[in-house]
């Protein structure tokens, strides 16, 4: 996943080595993809779970898909900011669990004040994330599965393995899921105003143009004088912050948390719906809006593959085939490149 | 048989290996006498075993400048087909050796699929790899269903392992004759050259007319079917079939390889480094154990070691202008 | 008696286009066995194309290629090797990880049992190996790891492997010796001259190199190539320094449109370098650039002249000396820092650093000085169209489409667009340009130099590196020469008006 820039050995002995332009047909086919996919294969999900089961729509069926969602989908923006800049922060859901586990610790104490102070300690373990990847130049996935067993350990630790009860205060966060605008609990519409404010952010800020133009093409980016450093530590910082809103979500609906209950297996589910959401594993290309079909799309996986009548164990097969048949169809491929 | 190129190219710094060795055992039997006894010794080896056999499919995989994240759904996978096909709690047919064909085939499969879709539709291995984890992960969970639990009720098997054949376990003789099988097939085959090759230089290795992509996919391969084997000799020794039997296994292998010296962007390391990076890892956590150190820790201490390895291996290369994803 | 023999390779008009630019236009060549041909020729001239084909990793679009006699067409390298062709690339090919034997066994697997069913057998490799050596007469044990090798070890290392080649296919090897000297210290390249007289006894020898005297030494023969095209064909003994170089020059020399009576809109250096170093790659480089000025860089590959731009743009780190930009030494410098004081870089490689080519074109117009498109740090989209819109009518970019992604533009259109990103600023001080025309069609090349005079004569100094020397004398009020790191002449073409390519030329080789 290392490149020097510089345009050295390979060059004189590549085969072709002026690059051929990728086809226009496959552009516009991504960008099908990315305006519509998510959208439409939310639609097939949605059409197959209403045939088999007509009644699970009516009733509180779409409560309990979008609270389910609502933390997938946040930690699937984080993941989406990373992947914008053709990283991968494979440590977020285990950062979103241990702000959870702090959370319940901090609030029959400290109150808002305590969740603040935690969104706050998770932002900056993002930013400690980019620090490094952008400093040191070390592969942000091997990296992001360390602090993946750092904070694992962290959260065993802090909760001393067990479920950790909100006995204060509760109601602060647990309103949260409970209330329900248009039939939808407010965790889930937390994620959309998100989703919006980071669409926002990537569409109209000289921010999330340095963030897209390091996604597209990072030595582009340098010799453009994007600060590609410290948007590196920014675009992890976002996702660590996202985490701690998804540790939110997960006090807010189990009222608790633990290193093993709830939102203990968000990893790949977030990134699923990151990919089904139209993210480009190669960078550059995400669209925070259509996240939010994705999250939907893997929220309802479980209830999906038993509504067809296969167990929902099967629930992590479907998310890997997902991802592995989502980066197929997706993956933007020149023929001189180095994949590894 | 030349033996220069093994003690050349892997040995090197072995003695500063066998010398960090000894001083965790000398300071981890200062803080518990029992560290240094025989039988936790051999326990040490038993523990081992599993992550030898992985270090050796893995550092196959990241020698090519790859990575293959799908130890621990693999090992679910296999491990579960082999214990439903042996003879279980469950009932049903012993199937005897087709238990092991039939169960380090899975793996093999699931390699191989690694391998194919990383080459053919260029897809980053890492990405491909944490799919068929969870391909494997889920498999192993349909298998595993919601029935009793499988566990083994063979005697002669659940304590194969744990035997001792002159004077060490079994699994540790069985992952010894892995990571030999290893070092041959990196210092005298075409395929280790190649994987070499790939590893230093792959526009390179193009241009010379090395098959590079047969080769990548066989490296998947080889490590899909050893992480299956790991899978088989987890199950045995934990007594019983889960899904989850390989949790945990991914930090200690990735991080053995990396502290190792193999380096992730390639070309750089060994299987006999490898291996005693696995050795220090285990050591080190039995060590901590047994220092009365909680146990929760461990994922921990392997995180950070893997940070620190990392980012030391890395450190003299940085450039302005150096591209890291 | 050679006469029987058919030659060692017979080219018969062999041409080369890529789209509509011909490479190579029509080239015929013999070498017989044991002969070895010097190749000059300046940068652009075609030599690589030449090499390339015989290497086997471009096919030629015309022409026929005869190895020994056996007509040859080549699918990939491997053919190449299997003919008995060995390239030397300028870039080191061998795999450092690797011991000498087997880097030099690369390519001839497969040569016995063990091999054909997968095994390596380290006796039979390194038993080649050693033959191998020996036959280039270099002492080397062929265990040894090639990351312990010094260069031109490994430069011996790559002939034993370029010899070595299959010996079922029998005749004479060829080796390619792709400018192997320029990286060596003058010892190293006498041991090189050395064994290149060896090689003469059993193989045919083309060597490339930009020092004229070493071919000279070196060779039997000597061809100079222009333009895709055979200039000369002598044999070494019959030609002199000055022919070679009027050959290389070409008939410009004499009546390039010189006389632009540009003055400097100020005497404080707009930027300058003194003594610049970096190790390895330049030493102690001094000049300055008035504003108005344009001062070229001229010399040729591996003269350290892109590396001397890109520590001027922060890109990369110097070791030693200073820059100064307003007659004030720059501290800390970085490509944000170099882009706040004014200065606009325009790389060689466009695809990979000059522009992002996923970003429509509107994006890449708008990415550094967004101008009227932005406010603060917020981005205005239909604003960004606006700018993008007017250097489009002012550049006439085709097609005419400012939100289609910047790759799926022609050469000519893309650099249109890396120019309007940096003359989109209001304060450009230094433009900074490497290679400005490479690849471009005369009409997309005539509006580049338009706009680099245009920048000029609104008050930015700007430094060149051109294609070509005549690029140099047309636009430049100053040539500076670099040589192997080191600058070898200065002219100010205001005193030196009638300087000629072929007086360049001599400064660069």
């Amino acid at each position: 996943m290392n490149n020097s820039v510089k345009p050295d050995a390979s060059a004189a002995v590549s085969p072709g080595s002026n690059s051929q332009s990728p086809v226009a047909g496959h552009f516009s086919h991504l960008a099908f993809w990315q305006a519509m996919g998510p959208f439409l294969v939310f639609a097939a999900t949605v059409l197959t779970v209403s045939l088999v089961n007509p009644a699970f729509l009516g009733g509180t069926g779409i409560a309990i898909v979008t609270g389910a969602a609502a933390s997938i989908l946040l930690v699937a923006l984080g993941q989406a900011m990373v992947l914008h800049i053709g990283s991968i922060d494979l440590s977020n859901a285990a950062i979103a669990l241990l702000g959870a586990i702090l959370m319940a610790m901090a609030l029959p104490t400290f109150g808002i004040a305590g969740l603040i102070a935690v969104l706050v300690a998770v932002t900056f373990f993002g930013a400690v994330n980019g620090a490094i990847v952008a400093y040191c130049q070390v592969p942000s996935f091997a990296l992001t599965l360390g602090m993946l067993g750092i904070f694992e350990a962290a959260a065993l630790v802090t909760s001393g393995s067990e479920t950790i009860y909100v006995t204060k205060n509760r109601e602060l966060v647990t309103v949260l899921y409970h209330y329900r605008l248009a039939g939808v609990p407010l965790t889930f519409w937390m994620g959309v105003v998100v989703a919006l404010l980071y669409w926002a952010l990537l569409r109209f800020t000289s921010v999330g143009q340095g963030l897209t133009a390091i996604g597209k093409n990072e030595a582009g980016a340098i010799f453009a004088a994007v600060r590609t450093g410290w948007l590196k530590v920014l675009a992890f910082a976002i996702s660590g912050f996202t985490a701690g809103l998804a540790g939110i979500t997960i006090v807010a609906q189990a009222g608790s948390a633990s290193a093993s209950g709830l939102g203990s297996d968000l990893l790949l589910p977030g990134i699923a719906a990151a990919l089904v959401g139209g993210t480009a594993i190669s960078g550059g290309l995400t669209n925070p809006v259509s996240v939010i079909f994705g999250a939907l799309t893997v929220a309802f996986v479980p209830i999906a593959v038993q509504a067809i009548g296969i167990s929902a164990q099967a629930q992590s097969l479907v998310y890997g085939i997902f991802i592995i048949v989502v980066v197929v169809l997706t993956t933007t491929r020149s023929r001189d490149e180095i994949i590894k | 048989m030349d033996k220069r190129k093994l003690l050349h190219g892997d040995w090197q710094g072995a003695t500063s290996w066998v010398v960090i060795l000894a001083l965790v055992i000398i300071v981890f039997s200062f803080i518990n006498p029992r560290f240094a006894s025989i039988e936790n010794l051999r326990n040490v080896l038993v523990q081992a075993s599993v992550p030898l056999m992985l270090v050796v499919g893995a550092t196959l995989v990241i020698l090519m400048g790859s990575i293959d994240l799908s130890v621990q759904g693999i090992m679910g996978a296999a491990g579960m087909v082999w214990i439903l096909m042996s003879p279980n709690a469950r009932g049903g047919i012993d199937y005897g050796a087709w238990a092991w064909v039939v169960a380090t085939g899975i793996g093999l499969i699931l390699g191989l699929l690694s391998g194919v879709i990383h080459t053919l539709f260029r897809v980053p291995s890492f990405v491909v790899t944490l799919g068929t984890w969870n391909v494997g992960v889920g498999l192993a969970t349909i298998l595993y269903g919601d029935s009793l639990l499988p566990s083994l009720t063979s005697e002669a098997l659940s304590q194969w392992p744990t035997r001792l054949t002159l004077g060490l376990p079994n699994s540790f003789w069985l992952a010894s004759i892995v990571v030999l099988a290893g070092i041959l097939l990196i210092g005298f085959t075409q395929l280790g050259r190649g994987i070499l090759a790939i590893g230093n230089n792959e526009p390179l290795a193009v241009v010379n007319g090395v098959p590079v992509i047969p080769i990548k996919i066989a490296a998947f391969g080889i490590a899909g079917l050893l992480s299956g084997f790991a899978g088989i000799l987890a199950t045995m020794q934990l007594g019983s079939g889960a899904p989850g039997v390989g949790a945990g296994q991914l930090f200690t292998v990735i991080p053995a390889a990396v502290i190792a010296g193999t380096a992730l962007s390639g070309g750089e390391g060994g299987m006999v480094r490898s291996a005693l990076g696995v050795f220090l890892l285990i050591l080190l956590n039995n060590g901590l154990v047994l220092a009365g150190v909680d146990p929760n820790y461990q994922s921990g201490v392997f995180g950070a070691i893997l940070v620190i390895a990392i980012v030391a291996v890395d450190w003299p290369q940085r450039d302005r202008l150096r591209v890291a994803k | 008696m050679t006469i029987t023999i058919p030659p060692v390779v017979r080219l018969t008009d062999i041409g080369c286009t890529f789209g509509s630019v011909s490479a190579i236009k029509s080239v015929s060549l013999e070498i017989q066995r044991g002969e070895v041909v010097g190749l000059v020729g300046e940068n652009g001239a075609g030599k690589s194309t030449i090499i390339k084909i015989l290497a086997g990793i471009i096919p030629p679009s015309k022409g026929r290629i005869e190895i020994n006699g056996i007509i040859c067409s080549f699918r990939g390298p491997k053919d190449a090797f299997k003919a008995g062709i060995g390239v030397v690339h300028q870039e080191q090919s061998l795999f450092t990880n690797l011991t000498v034997a087997e880097n030099i066994d690369q390519h001839r697997s497969g040569a016995d049992w063990m091999s054909r069913i997968g095994l390596q057998r380290w006796s039979r490799v390194n038993r080649d190996a050693t033959a191998a050596l020996q036959k280039v007469g270099v002492k080397l044990d062929p265990k040894t790891y090639v990351r312990e090798l010094s260069f031109i070890d490994r430069q011996m290392v790559e002939i034993a492997r370029a010899v070595c080649i299959d010996p079922a296919v029998g005749g004479t090897p060829l080796v390619v010796l792709d400018e192997p000297t320029a990286i060596l210290e003058p010892e190293e390249t006498a041991v090189l001259e050395r064994e290149i007289r060896n090689l003469k006894q059993f193989a045919s020898v083309i060597f490339i190199s930009h020092r004229l005297d070493e071919v000279l030494r070196i060779c039997d023969r000597v061809i100079v190539m222009r333009s895709g095209e055979f200039i000369l064909d002598k044999p070494s003994k019959d030609v002199t320094r000055e022919e070679l170089f009027s050959a290389m020059a070409g008939r410009h020399s004499q009546e390039s449109q010189k006389g632009h009576a540009r003055s400097p809109k100020a005497d404080v250096a707009a930027i300058e370098v003194r003594e610049l170093t970096r190790r390895g790659q330049y030493r102690n480089v001094s000049f300055a650039a008035l504003p108005g000025q344009i001062v070229a860089l001229v010399g040729s590959n591996g003269s350290g002249s892109d590396s001397v731009m890109r520590a001027m743009f922060g890109a990369e780190p110097h070791d030693g000396g200073e820059i100064k930009v307003d007659g004030r030494r720059v501290a800390g410098w970085s490509i944000p820092r170099a882009v706040k004081a004014g200065l606009a870089y325009v790389p060689a490689e466009r695809k990979i650093e000059g522009m992002i080519g996923g970003f429509s074109a509107a994006h890449n117009v708008a990415m550094v000085h967004p101008g009227e498109a932005a406010i603060g740090p917020i981005r205005l989209p239909h604003l960004r169209r606006k700018v993008a819109q007017s250097w489009f009518n002012r550049l006439d970019v085709h097609p005419n489409n400012v939100v289609q992604p910047l790759v799926y533009f022609s050469g000519g259109n893309q650099q249109k667009v890396v120019l309007a990103k940096w003359l989109n600023s209001k304060h450009m001080k230094v433009f900074l340009l490497d290679h400005p025309l490479r690849g471009l069609d005369a009409g997309a090349s005539e509006t580049v130099n338009a706009q680099i005079r245009q920048a000029c004569d609104s008050g930015a100094a700007v430094v060149l590196i051109p294609d070509t020397i005549e690029e140099a004398l047309d636009l430049a009020d100053k040539i500076i020469v670099l040589r192997d790191g080191e600058v070898s002449a200065r002219y100010d073409m205001t005193i030196d008006s009638n300087l000629s390519v072929q007086d360049v030329l001599e400064k660069m080789v």
